[in-house]
């Protein structure tokens, strides 16, 4: 973000007309290139153009979705351009690290002399070179050398700039100078973009992110803290008007056998114990438990229903005037049979086909464990029994959806957000100036000549120096 | 509720009639002195202008400013009336609100302008675009007009931070927006040679091209802080400081587009005409950004 108008004559790199084929030519050559700002404004547009496209295409679908969107050819392009996961193909990738290459060039190519004028800055320069500057004023003032530069850095050191003064035979050259932070701020931006992308690399390679469903009072294993986790409970809660306010689930780490920590997490509350963060992430209906069922019993004699009874989960229930034990050992939410295995599972995770398994206990006498289908009441009959199971409702389990996640590149990218926060802002709202001023002795009292130049904000700086030159002009009414 | 969205009507009325009173100060009569050519310096407008501009111009601030105070009783009221219903009092939590709180800082940004630089012929225009932002508010439908309970993953002390630093940054560049379309008139004008009366109120290219410049340093940080900010919720709530999400995509691509403009002014060329077109097209781009990515893609930030 440095001006290059303002370069100070004799500072200027001495370019050889025709460049030799040596290294430090190339060399040379290639510092300024990456340094360029034109390298700056095309990698920031080039970067923007292609950003947008991964917000248009969706993003790691499944394949069908895309060539039913798009059609089979497109697709075909899509994965060949990576369009589909845009962010992390290798030209974006390229792009970014671009960005920091052509940043941290600028950074080594142009800082040492933001650094050399925050230490020293060039105090004698020729006449020419103050008319020749874009602010510049003449003011003759019946004064003396002497009493107008002390009074000229009194001024300026009042304003909180930084004042040099030399004293040449036959006239004083006054530099005067403010706001180099400016200019520094702009490099802690380049330096920057360098670290939030380490860090996220860091994040990337170093980090996980995982998912988990987690069902209430069950105790899962984190391999990569090497501890338990305890779901102790979830649940939501509720506005007046019956929206969702939040999600909570109470979590347990159980460390070395020992409980650890207890803390109910929510959306925007994660629970962070070793490094790794335990998000709410999301919720839903279980696929294999049930809280609890409503069960009709019905006469199979006169097809009326004897009685309704709320079954609990794993949880044997008598209905003594029927003389019949009932309780649910399994459910399976979308009803499948692997033959081969000889097992009942769930297709899905949808509510599809739901069935439960009860176990019949009647008379002590007839024992079954029928599956009970929501959808096909008739589908299954004990012969022996005079009853006719019906499931009439039930009430799922409800899962907590938990979101694992450890990033070690985290505090990285924090600093280099600081970085870039601190370091823009200082180079938006400090501008760095500098003013010049010769106080050359003339037949009635001294000229001074004014010159002054920043890199930004033109309109400030310009009413700055009228009211210098406005100041100055009183110098010679009131000589102290 | 009844209460706010009154506040805001109120709102919208006046700055109708800032806009229309900047508008009739610029065709109003002024002495011959005002129709020197251009260039002049932009101090002393004052006196420059005839006495129905003055006039004009003055009534015209203070409807601006009592405007301005309208909307920000109308957000605190908004504040109060949230706090009873969805437990959070930041009055831009939802599309309408944003949008009435980022006229509210688009009026205030022209206030502080016209107290430091005193040039009133800005405001046509960048009144302008604070009205159109509150017009545009309160032209959405009723419901979403209403202060609903918030999501829970909006239910954060963030959103008092993240969400009116982002907005703020928005307004800096509607602010670019309007001095850059501003510029492109002037320059019209001076090309054509239009001595025009219209025009003579005009700060000269220069000076709008500056504004309009530092409009946008002033944007340009406020948005890396916001979604610097935003990165920090996410990792709360969606367990990742970036998901590349249509709408963090956007407001980083917005803020590239910024960038870019931000290194070319320092090289030549880059200011005055391409430099206005360039702050027109960025501010298209907020708009999308703002709007555009709410209606048009699906993400995580569906809901505001």
């Amino acid at each position: 973000m440095n001006g290059q108008s303002d370069a100070i004559p004799g500072q200027q790199s001495s370019r050889s007309p025709a460049p030799r084929l040596g290294w430090e030519e190339f060399s040379r050559e290639l510092v300024e290139f990456f340094a360029s700002i034109k390298l700056a404004m095309f990698l920031f547009l080039f970067i923007a153009i292609t950003a947008t496209i991964g917000t248009v295409i969706q993003q790691n679908e499944r394949p069908e979705s895309y060539i039913q969107e798009y059609g089979e050819h497109t697709y075909r392009w899509f994965l060949r351009l990576g369009f589909i996961d845009v962010y992390h193909t290798w030209w974006f990738t390229g792009l970014l690290g671009l960005l920091c290459v052509n940043s941290l060039t600028c950074f080594y190519k142009r800082f040492p002399g933001v650094w050399r004028s925050m230490k020293q800055d060039r105090v004698s320069v020729s006449l020419d070179f103050v008319k020749g500057m874009k602010q510049q004023a003449e003011v003759s003032i019946a004064s003396s050398k002497e009493v107008v530069s002390q009074q000229l850095a009194q001024h300026f050191i009042e304003k909180g700039y930084k004042v040099l003064a030399k004293n040449d035979p036959g006239e004083v050259t006054i530099y005067a100078t403010k706001g180099v932070l400016g200019r520094v701020g702009a490099h802690m931006a380049h330096l920057s973009a360098t670290v939030i992308i380490v860090g996220g690399l860091i994040g990337t390679y170093y980090g996980f992110q995982e998912f988990g469903v987690c069902l209430e009072g069950q105790t899962y294993h984190i391999p990569r803290g090497n501890f338990d986790i305890k779901v102790d409970k979830f649940w939501i809660d509720y506005h007046e008007n019956g929206s969702v306010k939040s999600y909570n689930s109470t979590l347990t780490v159980i460390d070395g056998g020992k409980s650890a920590v207890t803390k109910t997490i929510s959306v925007n509350d994660p629970l962070v114990y070793k490094g790794i963060w335990f998000y709410q992430s999301s919720y839903g209906d279980s696929w294999d438990q049930v809280e609890v069922a409503r069960v009709n019993i019905k006469d199979k004699a006169t097809d009326k229903v004897l009685k309704t009874v709320d079954l609990e989960w794993h949880k044997e229930q008598a209905v003594a005037d029927l003389d019949l034990k009932l309780s649910i050992t399994d459910f399976v939410a979308d009803f499948a049979f692997n033959s081969t295995e000889k097992k009942v599972f769930s297709k899905t995770v949808e509510h599809a086909n739901p069935a439960i398994r009860l176990a019949v206990n009647e008379r002590n006498s007839v024992q079954s464990t029928p599956w009970v289908f929501y959808q096909f009441p008739d589908l299954f009959d004990i012969k022996e029994s005079k009853y006719q199971f019906e499931l009439v409702a039930y009430k799922p389990k409800k899962f907590t959806g938990l979101q694992i996640a450890k990033n070690p590149g985290i505090n990285i990218v924090w600093t280099g957000s600081t970085m870039i926060v601190v370091g823009i802002t200082l180079s938006s709202f400090i501008f760095h100036r500098r003013i010049w001023m010769k106080i050359v002795p003339a037949p009635e009292g001294v000229t001074v000549y004014v010159g002054g130049t920043t890199h930004k904000s033109q309109i400030d700086f310009q009413r700055e120096f009228r009211k210098l030159t406005d100041k100055l002009r009183t110098f010679s009414a009131s000589p102290s | 509720m009844v209460r706010s969205l009154f506040l805001f009507d109120m709102t919208f009325w006046l700055y109708l009639a800032a806009l229309t009173l900047y508008i009739a100060y610029l065709f109003a009569r002024r002495p011959a002195m005002a129709l020197a050519p251009a260039g002049h310096s932009t101090d002393n407008f004052d006196e420059r202008d005839g006495a129905w501009a003055t006039q004009l111009g003055q009534i015209a601030t203070l409807i601006t400013v009592f405007g301005w105070i309208v909307n920000t009783g109308a957000l605190f009221t908004r504040a109060f009336e949230r706090m009873q219903t969805s437990g959070t009092f930041a009055p831009w939590s939802n599309q309408f609100e944003a949008m009435a709180y980022v006229s509210w800082a688009i009026i205030l940004g022209y206030v502080l302008l016209e107290l430091r630089y005193k040039i009133k012929a800005i405001g046509a225009f960048v009144v302008g675009i604070g009205f159109i932002a509150m017009g545009a508010a309160s032209l959405l439908p009723y419901r979403y007009q209403t202060a609903e309970p918030l999501v829970p993953a909006l239910n954060s002390y963030w959103i008092y931070i993240h969400v009116s630093i982002t907005l703020t940054s928005y307004a800096a560049f509607a602010m670019a927006g309007g001095l850059g379309v501003m510029y492109l008139f002037k320059e019209r004008a001076e090309r054509r040679g239009s001595t025009s009366r219209f025009y003579a109120a005009f700060p000269d290219l220069e000076t709008i091209d500056e504004l309009g410049y530092k409009a946008i340093t002033v944007g340009f940080p406020l948005l890396a802080f916001g979604i610097i900010l935003g990165a920090m919720w996410a990792n709360y709530a969606w367990g990742g400081y970036w998901s590349w999400d249509p709408k963090e995509t956007w407001s980083l691509i917005v803020w590239l587009i910024y960038g870019a403009y931000i290194h070319a002014r320092m090289t030549r060329g880059w200011e005055g005409h391409r430099a206005a077109v360039y702050a027109i097209f960025g501010f298209l781009m907020v708009v999308f950004c703002f709007w555009g990515v709410n209606f048009l893609l699906s993400g995580l930030h569906a809901y505001a």
